[in-house]
């Protein structure tokens, strides 16, 4: 075909990296479609006695199994008729009423069916989504979260890692694994290291269920929350479990004094190829009160490592907001995504952030890559710890409380150390394959795991799988600790084994402070009702958040 | 504006308390034999005296130094029944219902092992049970760990499971 002549403006337009992004336009059938698909049931509710015989168009002899646990579960009955009587327009409009409160509105939202709460999200522009998601969160302080994994599933690195991290700012950290067979060790890089970096760190080590209940039974690990959701019984099914078997498991963590919180998202249904027509939304609408109806406390949701379904149909981002919003809006904890990578396009995957990051959540990232993205093991986050300086710059162009702290090198090259011979002295002392001198100076210093050298995978492996085996638990690290004369660290960790038996941290929305104080929803409930109130930065914090290592001091001038 | 900041600040929080009280169910108050409220919470901080392992080990006995005489040991480091029902308690004061009936079936499986937790939580998955298998760990839940809610928890999803055919043997429904 003979060439058009060209534009030399499109030429150079065509070569931007948002042009790598995918794209696609609406397609009903498959799910393709963000908000408000023509195919979405109609909003309506019978009730019997205290039971709900139909939901949205349907009867409840014909209710899937996920309708009937939300139906049975997750509707606060008692104020159904009256809720579900107001417009979609006047709900709409309590969240960004100043002069209404987060409890009025909770107790709306708790009593409306799905598809009416997805057709309020649908009445919402992202900037009242955000003014929305001020008031809703429940927790009234911000904080973030931090993903910590090495390529090579090194342990010295991860735990040096892991402390950088907590000494940044990061309240919980969440690793995975390259290698399965490493995940003990991982787990205990986290523990280990996350309590240098700063006591009352939030560890988790995100693999199969089972696993994961495991270690956090051992005390190796303090949370989970890699435990899905769907929004149709086919992917539910497909996942292997049932809102019941994932409600039991639920139970199970509380039983064993560990925090949890559930995950889903936005174009999970579509990936896995069973979306019936409906949108992308109102699916993950489902999934959040699922999460309520098993009394799991919290969810991580935006999407998720579906984020690029939603980010390539139109409105994605915006159904992305509102499904973070929802969370809030059925009073529960929410860990908001921008988790992964989807757009080579900086503009784009800062723009995705700032719905959260400028009106706060509870976590801001449930998993900010607090390693350079070649290390992440969950694929990659959409910030990276190249991004931080950028990060630490937005809170103090914007004033905003994003959960970090601008630090000075020597600072961070001293934790990183400390955990890394915190990590050798438990390994010696527990008869691992022992880490050198030379591991512990590479992983201080190091950026990533391209600048240390390889472990002895076979030995490591052996000796991950006898972790398991004999059970070590926290108690035997903070042993092991105690007695490499690591007091301190030891301390903290029996600080974290304590928090099982008081459960403070099973309430919504839980972090644990530095003196073992937990702060959440109940004791740092969101009070915001407009302008000077709600969350206030202290003297002190705006002072940290300013003083950035390298602005120029007026004084030097 | 006619109030100051700090009286509109005030007002908040008073009508936030307010709100939470009216919120919370009269028998959830009833039902609290610990008498314990958001109002105790972090029990960490403010109810030390309420804190017990399982064991009966005061909170502040669990130390480093009494784990490394001995004195302590991993088990002590669980959470209890008792706390369980306080937490359960919290979260009833402060409105959220589905997190106490959350915490009362966790209440019941303090005392089942890990192993056989992990064995029915695998056993509640799909297509994995028929649905007598599962009215016999219902049984069991009920008759040997006296876990009556997680057992008629169990008799639900049995129910159905059976209706949208998700038991052992079951085809897929589509």
């Amino acid at each position: 075909m003979a060439d058009a002549k060209r534009s030399k403006r499109f030429e150079i337009l065509e070569k931007r990296p948002v042009h790598l992004d995918g794209f696609i336009g609406e397609w009903i059938e498959v799910g393709l479609y963000a908000m408000g698909s023509p195919q979405d049931p109609k909003p309506s509710i019978k009730i019997e006695g205290d039971k709900i015989v139909e939901m949205d168009g349907k009867s409840r002899g014909e209710f899937t199994m996920i309708e009937q646990f939300v139906a049975d579960y997750a509707i606060n009955v008692k104020n159904a008729r009256e809720a579900m009587a107001k417009s979609e327009t006047e709900i709409a409009r309590m969240l960004v009423d100043i002069n209404v409160s987060r409890e009025e509105c909770i107790k709306v939202f708790t009593a409306l069916t799905p598809s009416k709460i997805a057709r309020v999200m649908e009445e919402m522009n992202v900037v009242e989504m955000m003014m929305a998601m001020q008031k809703m969160r429940c927790r009234q302080t911000p904080a973030n979260q931090a993903h910590v994994t090495s390529a090579k599933d090194h342990p010295v690195m991860l735990a040096a890692d892991a402390a950088e991290a907590t000494f940044r700012g990061f309240k919980e950290i969440e690793t995975t694994v390259g290698v399965v067979r490493y995940a003990p060790f991982n787990a205990l890089a986290l523990l280990v290291g996350g309590q240098v970096g700063r006591r009352g760190t939030l560890s988790q080590d995100a693999l199969e269920e089972a696993f994961e209940l495991q270690v956090g039974m051992r005390g190796l690990t303090s949370y989970a929350e890699t435990v899905s959701v769907y929004g149709t019984e086919r992917v539910f099914v497909d996942g292997d479990d049932t809102p019941w078997s994932k409600a039991f498991l639920a139970s199970a963590y509380a039983s064993r004094g560990l925090k949890m919180r559930f995950t889903s998202g936005t174009g999970s249904e579509v990936q896995m190829g069973a979306a019936e027509g409906k949108s992308m939304l109102y699916l993950e609408t489902l999934c959040v009160m699922v999460t309520k109806g098993a009394g799991v406390q919290g969810l991580q949701n935006g999407s998720i490592s579906c984020i690029g379904v939603p980010a390539a149909v139109p409105s994605g981002l915006r159904a992305v907001t509102a499904e973070n919003l929802i969370t809030m809006c059925l009073d529960l904890e929410v860990a908001s995504g921008n988790d992964q990578t989807f757009s080579h396009s900086d503009q784009r995957r800062t723009a995705r952030t700032m719905p959260q990051f400028l009106p706060g959540t509870d976590w801001i990232f449930s998993g900010y890559s607090s390693t350079p993205n070649y290390d992440n093991m969950f694929a990659g986050s959409n910030w990276d710890i190249s991004d931080v300086d950028d990060y630490l710059a937005l809170q103090r162009d914007f004033k905003v409380d994003g959960g970090l702290r601008p630090v000075k090198e020597e600072d961070v090259v001293a934790v990183r150390n400390k955990a890394a011979r915190a990590m050798q002295a438990v390994f010696a002392e527990l008869g691992f394959p022992p880490i050198t001198d030379e591991e512990v100076e590479a992983c201080t210093y190091a950026n990533g795991s391209k600048d240390i050298g390889d472990r002895n995978i076979p030995e490591d492996l052996k000796a991950a799988e006898r972790l398991m085996k004999d059970a070590v638990t926290g108690v035997d690290v903070a042993k092991a600790l105690a007695k490499r004369g690591f007091r301190d660290v030891a301390e903290s960790i029996i600080l974290m084994m304590r928090q099982r038996v008081a459960g403070d941290y099973l309430q919504t929305s839980a972090w644990v402070g530095s003196d073992g104080t937990v702060y959440s929803a109940v004791n740092d409930p969101n009070t915001y009702m407009g302008p000077g109130t709600g969350y206030k930065m202290s003297e002190e914090r705006w002072e940290e958040i300013k003083a950035i290592p390298w602005a120029i001091r007026a004084e030097d001038v | 504006m006619a109030q100051t900041n700090e009286e509109f600040v005030a007002s908040v929080v008073r009508q936030v308390l307010k709100e939470i009280s009216v919120e919370a169910p009269a028998s959830a108050a009833a039902k609290s034999a610990s008498g314990i409220t958001a109002a105790d919470y972090p029990l960490g901080m403010k109810r030390r005296d309420v804190l017990k392992s399982p064991r009966g080990i005061p909170f502040d006995e669990l130390t480093l130094e009494n784990v490394e005489s001995g004195k302590v040991a991993f088990e002590d480091f669980s959470i209890s029944p008792d706390v369980l029902s306080m937490q359960g308690d919290i979260a009833s004061s402060a409105g959220r219902t589905q997190i106490a009936l959350n915490f009362n079936r966790a209440r019941e499986m303090t005392k089942i092992p890990d192993e056989r937790i992990l064995e029915i939580y695998n056993s509640l998955r799909p297509h994995r049970s028929t649905k007598e298998e599962m009215l016999g760990i219902a049984d069991e839940l009920q008759n040997k760990f006296g876990a009556a809610v997680c057992a008629e928890f169990v008799r639900e999803a049995a129910d159905v499971y059976q209706r949208r055919k998700l038991l052992k043997g079951d085809l897929p429904t589509d």
